[in-house]
């Protein structure tokens, strides 16, 4: 193809100098803009997470006695309306996204870090290790991750930390499975065999060779799962079985504002808003950088 | 072929078997007593020795486990502690519910989100086709199916009065009928109670066929883009075809083979979905009864809804398997 290219004065249609710059713009934006907004969404959620103390107008638990149910705007100082018990529906859902960050990124890395190492033992070692770890995988995987966490988080009780457990056991069983994916590729690779040749152990193969080249997939699809935790995180405090009220999660913020849809629509309207943006946020980012970094995973 | 059968089934089992065990350990492992979550601290020493005895609960719990997946194999789940009869009739009478639920939303789901992915994989980076497409598409699997279906309600139940805002319909009187003979003496009063399942069902449906169409979409335009970039289309498209029949022809009944092994993902995710949408749309079946029966503690109820959701799952997933098998041959010898 290149001889051929080189071969004789071919007529092309040479683009000018400007639309070759339009292009490489066009080119830029549809690779950056995707990823550029995510990540903004992600970092504004990360920030307003993080401050939520200072940038909550009212206390999420202060009740308003003259402020019950309430629609946005009737009273000034509750910009997104109020609930049954007068709570300030913008403080809460500012101080809920503390939950849905938390349990996001806390259960992505419990799963990350359970699960990426038995899959990089069950694809270096092979043969029976292989068989046990990707058998109790497949197991898991019978289970649908909000099912799973399901039964987890039942069994353990809705809190914080139960949550992150399960969700994190629940995204385990992917790892595993992509990481073993990864290694059966990287342990056929020319470095490693060079590697094994000079006598590096086999654990230190692992983890100096297999892990780093195995971590940009990894963490690609890291992002992806944050947003699948954040939505199950929803989903199972939404179900009741959750962090408990009256901390305000996304999701019992949701749930208990079901009861009131009727009159007062607004609680689940802007609670479930927050919800999808989050999610959406995650997705933009983890799917732009799938596509940016590793385009063997675009089929995942 | 029988070969690969017998290895599918053969793994398939093992499978269940150690899901079941989860589900049976993960209800075991529950902190407390279960009978005391039942029936309260109020309970007196003769009532909860009673209520252990009939869990069975006294016994080592080897043979609690090993009478569990005998049972369970053959459809016995115990008996439920809220409503008093057996829970595998429970389940019996859910799960038409659940199925109209499931299929009702692949429907959906298969006629918004193929053409969509086909779509945006034909136009594949067009700002004015496929970028919307793929921003809906992200829409959909970001946003949550109990929000939409909130959404749903309060637009369309609530506001302009159109569809119901709770419940299933008599599906158990369409079923009746259909067992007794009287949908043809009385097709009348069967359609109507047909139309007023379907009512009950519009909403839920779409709310969960949506959320499902994303995935859907996002697949059918992997799987099309995978197609057109083979050799074969590239042999149509120099023959002299033109691009339609290159579409229909060639294109089209080859992107199907791909979409098949979705089903069993499909499945999964539609199952999980019907345990948010039954209960935001107070509809019954299997998920919103799992949702009930571990807000009561009703542990026989929801271990047997578990068990029914990991069984269906297990057996779709071997059934894809094989029919994948029969669709491409080549999967065999692999």
């Amino acid at each position: 193809m290149a001889i051929a290219r080189r071969a004789g004065p071919v007529d092309l249609a040479v683009p000018g100098r400007a639309e070759e710059t339009r292009g490489a713009v066009r080119q830029h934006l549809r690779r950056w803009l995707p990823i550029g907004i995510g990540a903004l969404m992600a970092a504004a959620m990360i920030v307003v997470a993080g401050a939520a103390p200072l940038i909550a107008p009212l206390s999420p638990s202060a009740q308003f006695a003259d402020a019950v149910l309430k629609g946005p705007g009737a009273i000034e100082r509750h910009a997104l309306g109020t609930d049954e018990y007068g709570r300030d529906i913008l403080s809460r859902i500012i101080w809920g996204a503390r939950i849905s960050l938390q349990v996001g990124l806390a259960s992505v890395v419990f799963g990350f870090v359970l699960g990426v190492p038995l899959g990089i033992y069950a694809g270096y070692r092979g043969a029976w290790a292989e068989v046990a770890v990707m058998r109790a995988t497949d197991m898991l995987m019978a289970f649908p991750t909000l099912l799973l966490a399901l039964i987890i988080v039942t069994a353990l009780g809705g809190s914080l930390i139960n949550e992150i457990l399960a969700i994190g056991i629940a995204l385990t069983p992917n790892f595993v499975r992509l990481a073993r994916s990864l290694t059966l590729s990287i342990r056929e690779q020319d470095y490693i065999m060079a590697a094994r040749a000079i006598g590096t152990g086999q654990l230190r193969v692992m983890v100096r060779h297999v892990f780093p080249n195995a971590l940009y997939g990894l963490v690609v699809v890291a992002t992806l799962y944050i947003a699948t935790a954040i939505r199950t995180e929803a989903g199972l405090s939404f179900l009741g079985l959750g962090i408990p009220p009256p901390t305000p999660s996304w999701g019992n913020i949701l749930s208990e504002g079901r009861q009131y849809i009727k009159c007062c629509p607004w609680i689940t309207t802007f609670s479930g808003l927050a919800i999808m943006l989050a999610v959406l946020a995650f997705n933009l980012v983890g799917d732009a950088l799938r596509d940016l970094l590793d385009p063997r995973l675009r089929g995942e | 072929m029988f070969q690969y059968v017998l290895r599918r089934l053969l793994v398939a089992v093992p499978m269940l078997l150690g899901a079941m065990s989860i589900v049976f350990f993960a209800m075991r492992i529950l902190p407390g007593d279960p009978c005391i979550a039942m029936m309260g601290d109020q309970a007196t020493t003769e009532a909860l020795a009673d209520c252990t005895k009939n869990l069975g609960l006294h016994r080592p719990l080897a043979v609690q486990y090993v009478d569990y997946l005998w049972r369970s194999v053959q459809f016995d789940f115990g008996t439920s502690l809220r409503h008093g009869y057996p829970v595998s009739e429970y389940v019996a009478r859910m799960f038409p519910h659940t199925l109209v639920l499931v299929l009702a939303s692949a429907v959906v789901a298969a006629l918004v989100g193929v053409p969509i992915g086909i779509l945006s994989a034909l136009k594949r980076r067009s700002p004015l086709v496929d970028y919307p497409l793929r921003i809906f598409a992200l829409l959909g699997l970001s946003m949550p199916v109990f929000w939409l279906g909130i959404l749903l309600l309060i637009v369309f139940s609530l506001h302009l009065d159109i569809f119901p805002l709770i419940g299933g319909g008599d599906l158990d009187g369409v079923i009746a009928m259909i067992r007794s003979g009287e949908v043809f003496t009385y097709p009348g009063d069967f359609l109507a109670a047909v139309g007023d399942v379907l009512h009950h069902l519009a909403l839920p449906a779409f709310a969960l066929g949506f959320t499902l169409a994303a995935t859907v979409s996002r697949l059918s335009r992997s799987a099309m883009l995978e197609v057109i970039s083979q050799d074969y289309i590239r042999t149509a498209r120099a023959k002299g075809q033109i691009e339609r029949m290159v579409i229909y022809k060639h294109a089209l009944r080859n992107m199907m083979v791909p979409l098949l092994t979705i089903i069993g993902i499909f499945i999964a995710i539609a199952l999980t979905g019907t345990v948010l949408t039954e209960t935001v749309f107070t509809r019954p079946g299997l998920g919103k009864m799992l949702v009930d029966a571990i807000g009561a503690r009703d542990y026989p109820l929801a271990q047997g809804a578990i068990t029914t959701f990991t069984m269906i799952i297990i057996v779709v997933n071997m059934v894809v398997d094989m029919l994948y098998a029969f669709v491409d041959p080549r999967i065999t010898i692999r």
